[in-house]
């Protein structure tokens, strides 16, 4: 038997969750549990955790432990999320978590978090996809903020990360005092403010008809029912606004009642439908689905992706990519050339493969520096390099960590600017020696297949890529002239021989 | 539409109560009887009145000193149900004496004699008497003398006591009150032997008094007489302020001992200044004293019951079954894993639920254990089998509730033993009673983690579980196993679950659950389908259930009730519960199981729970209900409701007056304890035999009487 478990330490609730992988190498939820500690609402408050908060942590964390020996537990993945993330003291307190109760806790960025929180809806398996069929927005509400992954035909056409996490706003109410009559407009205030910017900006042209919601507070209510009506899980917006309509109408202990919930849970459940109750009347949808899954579900599904194990699987690199696309396609980047670039790259690197000992992963980020190598251009022409990075780096893209994000701005910034080698990198940015050599490498491709293409018009057709030696054999069908391809080849194939100690060679048939 | 809520539709909880325990009290005066079970069941009626004074005439004593004025359900004030009582007890005590002067000559036809007073004996008799006071009781005794340097001493609660009035010898005036405590270390019973073929006994308590000058040498005893007191025992625990459960639960028992006198009992010759020098100093007023013409504590009946011999005057004794399923030696895991297994005690005996956690406790693919205990018995073999699991490296948590009236200081002594054997013990939740009877055993199995659960009506109690009526439920369903282990991490402090497969847990969910389901067979009568509820239970005293059964009835639903205890629903009411029929079994064994079938348009759902339709199961403990799904489970539930529901000889059925008629035998004698011992006994046989094991129903449920 063996058995895996999944912890969050969220911003509103410490959760675990244990897994069995069964005979038949599938996950199954054996057990679950959750303790109540809002560590975010010191964080939001006060930009640090406080001590008894710490104690009451670790002190929840030990038992967990005692849950995870009690079930043998053999590999654990423990995350902290925003909470953690935005604590003024995050180093020190991993370091007493550690030591006060053995776990690891790996902080995510909100780009993972929400990556994860995805997965977790993806779990779900059928239902999910039947979902995306249509014009669906993802709404991950959490302690700090609400993140939103419009989805279109089944590709997800942005994701954007707004501070309106349910626990901020609590704090921010707390400050104010509003009376009980004011406390709907003073969150639509606070709410319609950010959610207008980002109807402006990404939700021209689109037609949104679902919501999934995904948070800690109004989904369980949803989904059993005690909301209001619900058909195979999903509820008509006008429900939900009846359900949003009561809970400001009634008392917290009515409500409580009614909903079976405890009663310091109901000013947060009315935060986050008032939230939801904006994005509805904002995006135009018409329904809301809860799954009711957690971050601890995400953990799962990334430990079976890992392990191989079986499941319900969604391509979540076609999401990046069509992400990707996205931002291409919003700093006016050029679709055909990226397509071209992307298939240069991924032709040498699959040629090379044996030569750079890189994986498919790291072939997945090269896509992605091809498909964003000029989106600078939209900001500076004189300075790509600089501004694609800036871009890049200032840009959600769910699915990628914060070091492969950075991996990513690095490629397209070097295919632009000169190589900057680790010893001086190192001294502006966090980027390890293993992402180092990958953005070695990866730019190293990226500037060769650039170089073919410095015209762009599309000469190299039907490239060929070959290995014979120590020389890379790039062959094109090229009727047009190729001069200028070939000098600006020179400068390029210079880094690519440094990286891999292979010449690269064009040959014209 | 009447208003269901109207206090006139209710009876008061206290006097359906005493209606109770005048029903227990019947079973003492029913000459079909053998003899000597009489004597057993007077003596219950006077332990169940001592816990009544204790806990329910006290807290109404608290509410009318705190000025507490709120109507009860039948819209009396707490001084009101008093003066109520006060009569009704007292008038059911005179019963009870009447009853005991009866036995007593039935005692004495059957070769038994009590002698009553000291007075009486003869003078060989006398002699022994004095004899054996001087070697056994003597050296035990402490009298307590008052006067001015020595104040009115601690009376005990319900202990029995012998009362003086004392004068210095040449000083007759001048007179001094002096006490002494009947010791409890010694037995009640005193046999003077064998005289004319009657065997002859005296209570202590006269042994004592015939000596007590002997106690109070240059002191002449003017007068004396035994007496009892009871006290307020209602523990009162601020459990947000006690920082540690157990110590706060040690001192308010320790306390318990010194709550406010509610009731004195002294026998009815004694002398006047003696009972006023114990009014004044215990500070009991007229109506909480009780004159009493016998023996003080009737539950020296017990004590006579246990005498060796007569065994012709007593019910044979029965002897729980093997459940068929669970034969001796089986493995409890790989039987459970076949399929559900059903429970009924004390017909089928009680070893399976203990064998269940024995085998856990040894067994190497068992992970965890996770129990509930309420009350235990004395040398509790679960108790045992769960420090084994512990010592055995078992992760074992254990939810011993302290608050268990009359059982805390009991508890407490295991609770601290588990710890010790390394087993995480939660002593309780804060502000709520866990009386949910629940074993969640962890297995980790060839094909993955298994959870094999034992659900019950009744504590984990194997001594208990030969006198109470109570159904369990072994299984290893799925959804179950998942529920349990939420329930399991709830009672550990964790948030609730998101959701509930099959389990419904008081107090946040359970009574909604019931109102649904009641509401559903109104909704079902109303649309002319087939609607009808059938519930038995120990009380039913919640108003919005019992409003929720008033609807119920008007829209048609026929509802079926077996209430043993206390039931403030009225039955038989025009236009309010005209569909309604309630009874209640006193019998042998005392109905404990609680089992709910709701009709729901002929796909009926059957639910067997921990919790009585009292407020304080639905609203201030931890309860839990849960379904029967097994077809074969189902019809042996349905046939325990038929059965019960046709019982003519110990069934006593709710008039609309309140009162209760007792159902006479008109045709076939049924006695359905006694059906289902021959029906255990029966499925035994037919084991041995090589059938299968299937209870056949006699008639439907649906059949009318």
């Amino acid at each position: 038997m063996k058995t895996f478990a999944a912890l969050d330490v969220g911003s509103f609730e410490l959760a675990m969750k244990i897994y069995e992988i069964t005979n038949r190498d599938t996950l199954k939820e054996i057990d679950c549990v959750r303790h109540h500690l809002a560590l975010g609402s010191d964080s939001y408050n006060t930009g640090k955790i406080g001590l008894s908060k710490i104690d009451e942590l670790c002190r929840v964390l030990k038992e967990f432990r005692k849950i995870m020996d009690g079930y043998q537990v053999s590999e654990y993945k423990c995350y902290g999320t925003s909470a953690i993330r935005e604590t003024a003291n995050t180093m020190i307190l991993l370091d007493q978590i550690k030591n006060r109760t053995g776990l690891t806790v790996e902080v995510l960025s909100n780009s993972e978090q929400r990556f994860l929180d995805y997965k977790s809806v993806a779990f779900e398996g059928e239902k999910f996809h039947r979902i995306l069929d249509k014009g669906t927005a993802i709404v991950d509400i959490g302690g700090g903020n609400i993140q939103i992954s419009l989805f279109e035909n089944d590709t997800l056409v942005t994701t954007q990360s707004l501070k309106l996490g349910v626990l901020r706003i609590h704090e921010q109410l707390l400050k104010m005092q509003p009376s009980p009559s004011k406390v709907g407009l003073l969150i639509e205030e606070i709410a319609d403010g950010q959610i207008s910017v980002f109807k402006k900006l990404f939700m021209k042209d689109r037609a949104v008809q679902n919501l999934i919601i995904m948070d800690d507070y109004v989904s369980s209510v949803v989904k059993n029912g005690a909301a209001g009506e619900v058909k195979d899980g999903v509820m008509d917006g006008n429900v939900f606004h009846a359900f949003t309509d009561r809970l400001g109408s009634s008392g917290a202990e009515e409500m409580a009642d009614v909903l079976s919930v405890p009663e310091e849970n109901v000013p947060l459940i009315y935060i986050s439908a008032k939230l939801i109750e904006r994005l509805l009347l904002a995006t135009g949808a018409s329904s809301i689905w809860a799954p009711g899954v957690s971050l601890t579900d995400g953990i799962a599904y990334e430990y079976a992706e890992k392990k191989h194990i079986k499941m319900i699987s969604h391509d979540f690199e076609k999401d990046i990519l069509a992400c990707a696309r996205n931002i291409s396609k919003r700093y006016m980047g050029s679709k055909k050339r990226g397509e071209t670039l992307e298939e240069i790259c991924l032709s040498i690197f699959d040629t090379m493969k044996k030569v750079h000992g890189m994986g498919k992963r790291q072939r997945f980020l090269l896509q992605l520096a091809a498909i964003l190598h000029d989106c600078g251009k939209f900001i500076n022409l004189t300075n790509v390099g600089e501004c694609s990075y800036g871009i890049i780096m200032n840009t959600e893209i769910i699915g990628l960590s914060h070091a492969e994000r950075e991996a990513v701005a690095l490629m397209v910034r070097f295919n632009h600017d000169p190589f900057v080698y680790y010893e001086e990198l190192a001294k502006n940015s966090l980027v390890d020696r293993e992402t180092y050599r990958v953005v070695a490498k990866c730019t190293a491709i990226l500037r060769v297949a650039n170089g073919l293409d410095k015209s762009h018009k599309d000469k190299f057709k039907k490239l060929h890529t070959s290995l014979k030696d120590d020389v890379l054999y790039l062959s094109a069908d090229a009727d047009q002239d190729i001069l200028y391809e070939m000098e600006t080849f020179k400068e390029r194939a210079g880094f690519f021989e440094e990286v891999f100690n292979i010449r690269p060679q064009i040959v014209q048939k | 539409m009447a208003d269901f809520t109207n206090p006139k539709y209710y009876t008061n909880r206290e006097l359906s109560w005493l209606r109770f325990n005048e029903r227990v009290l019947s079973e003492a005066k029913d000459a079909s009887l053998p003899f000597m079970e009489r004597l057993k069941f007077l003596a219950i009626t006077s332990s169940n009145l001592d816990e009544f004074f204790m806990v329910r005439v006290a807290s109404l004593k608290d509410m009318v000193h705190a000025g507490y004025e709120k109507k009860d359900i039948a819209g009396m004030t707490p001084k009101q149900q008093l003066a109520a009582l006060a009569d009704a007890l007292h008038d059911f005590v005179k019963e009870q004496y009447r009853i005991c002067k009866d036995l007593e000559q039935g005692l004495y036809e059957n070769g038994i004699r009590l002698i009553r007073h000291h007075e009486d004996l003869s003078f060989e008799q006398a002699e022994y008497v004095d004899k054996f006071f001087e070697e056994k009781v003597y050296p035990v005794l402490t009298p307590m003398a008052v006067d001015s340097s020595r104040p009115f001493p601690l009376i005990q609660n319900k202990t029995l006591n012998i009362g003086a009035i004392l004068s210095k010898k040449g000083q007759e005036k001048d007179t001094d009150f002096a006490t002494v405590q009947v010791p409890g270390v010694l037995p009640r019973l005193v046999s003077l032997g064998e005289e004319n073929g009657l065997q002859l006994y005296i209570g202590l308590e006269e042994v004592i008094e015939r000596n007590i000058a002997k106690l109070f040498l240059n002191y002449d005893v003017l007068c004396s007489a035994p007496y009892r007191v009871m006290r307020n025992a209602d523990l009162s625990i601020e459990e947000e302020e006690a920082e540690d459960l157990l110590k706060e639960i040690e001192k308010q028992i320790r306390k318990r001992q010194w709550g406010e006198a509610i009731r004195l009992e002294i026998e009815e010759a004694a002398d006047r200044q003696l009972l006023k020098i114990l009014k004044k100093n215990l500070g009991v007023s007229g109506e909480d004293i009780y004159e009493v013409p016998g023996p003080l504590d009737l539950s020296i009946m017990m004590k006579m019951y246990g005498l060796p011999g007569h065994d012709d005057l007593k019910k044979k004794p029965y002897i729980p079954c093997q459940v068929p399923r669970l034969p001796a030696g089986c493995n409890i895991f790989e039987e459970v894993a076949k399929g559900d297994v059903l429970l009924s005690h004390p017909y089928e005996t009680f070893d399976p639920v203990v064998q269940f956690i024995e085998q856990a406790a040894t067994d190497p693919k068992v992970l965890a254990i996770k129990q509930t205990l309420y009350r235990v018995s004395g040398n509790s073999p679960i108790i045992k089998a769960l420090t084994k699991a512990a010592e055995n490296g078992k992760q074992v948590s254990v939810l011993v509730e302290l608050k268990a009236r009359f059982d805390e200081e009991h508890n407490i002594v295991w609770a601290r033993m588990l710890e010790q054997a390394g087993c995480h013990v939660i002593y309780g939740l804060v502000g709520l009673k866990t009386h949910s009877k629940i074993t969640l055993v962890v297995r980790a199995e060839e094909d993955g983690i298994k959870r094999y659960v034992h659900l019950g009506t009744g504590n984990y109690n194997d001594a208990t579980a030969k006198l109470y009526t109570d159904l369990g439920l072994l299984t290893c369903n799925e959804s179950i196993g998942q529920d349990a282990t939420a329930v399991f991490n709830m009672l550990s402090g964790y948030s609730e679950p998101a959701g509930w497969n099959k389990l419904s847990v008081a107090p946040l969910w359970l009574k909604k659950k019931l109102l649904r389901l009641i509401r559903r067979e109104e909704e079902h009568a109303r649309g002319g389908r087939s609607a009808k509820i059938i519930a038995k239970m120990n009380s039913l005293c919640d108003p919005d259930v019992i409003a929720a059964l008033y609807a119920a009835s008007e829209a048609g639903v026929v509802i079926k009730l077996l209430v043993r205890g206390i039931c403030c629903l009225k039955a038989g009411l025009p236009g309010v519960s005209e569909n309604i029929h309630v009874r209640s079994i006193v019998g042998d064994y005392l109905e404990h199981s609680r089992i709910f079938y709701f009709e729901n348009d002929m796909q009926p759902e059957i639910f067997l729970a921990s919790a009585d339709w009292m407020p304080r199961n639905l609203e201030r403990r931890v309860e839990l209900m849960f379904p029967i799904e097994d077809p074969a489970l189902r019809e042996e539930i349905i046939h325990i409701l038929d059965v019960q529901f046709k019982d003519n000889v110990k069934s006593h059925i709710l008039q609309p007056d309140g009162s209760y008629k007792k159902e006479e035998v008109t045709g076939e004698r049924i006695c359905c304890q006694e059906i289902f011992c021959e029906e255990a006994r029966a499925q035994v046989k037919s084991q041995k035999k090589g059938k299968s094991r299937v209870f056949i129903p006699k008639t439907h449920i649906g059949q009318e009487e």
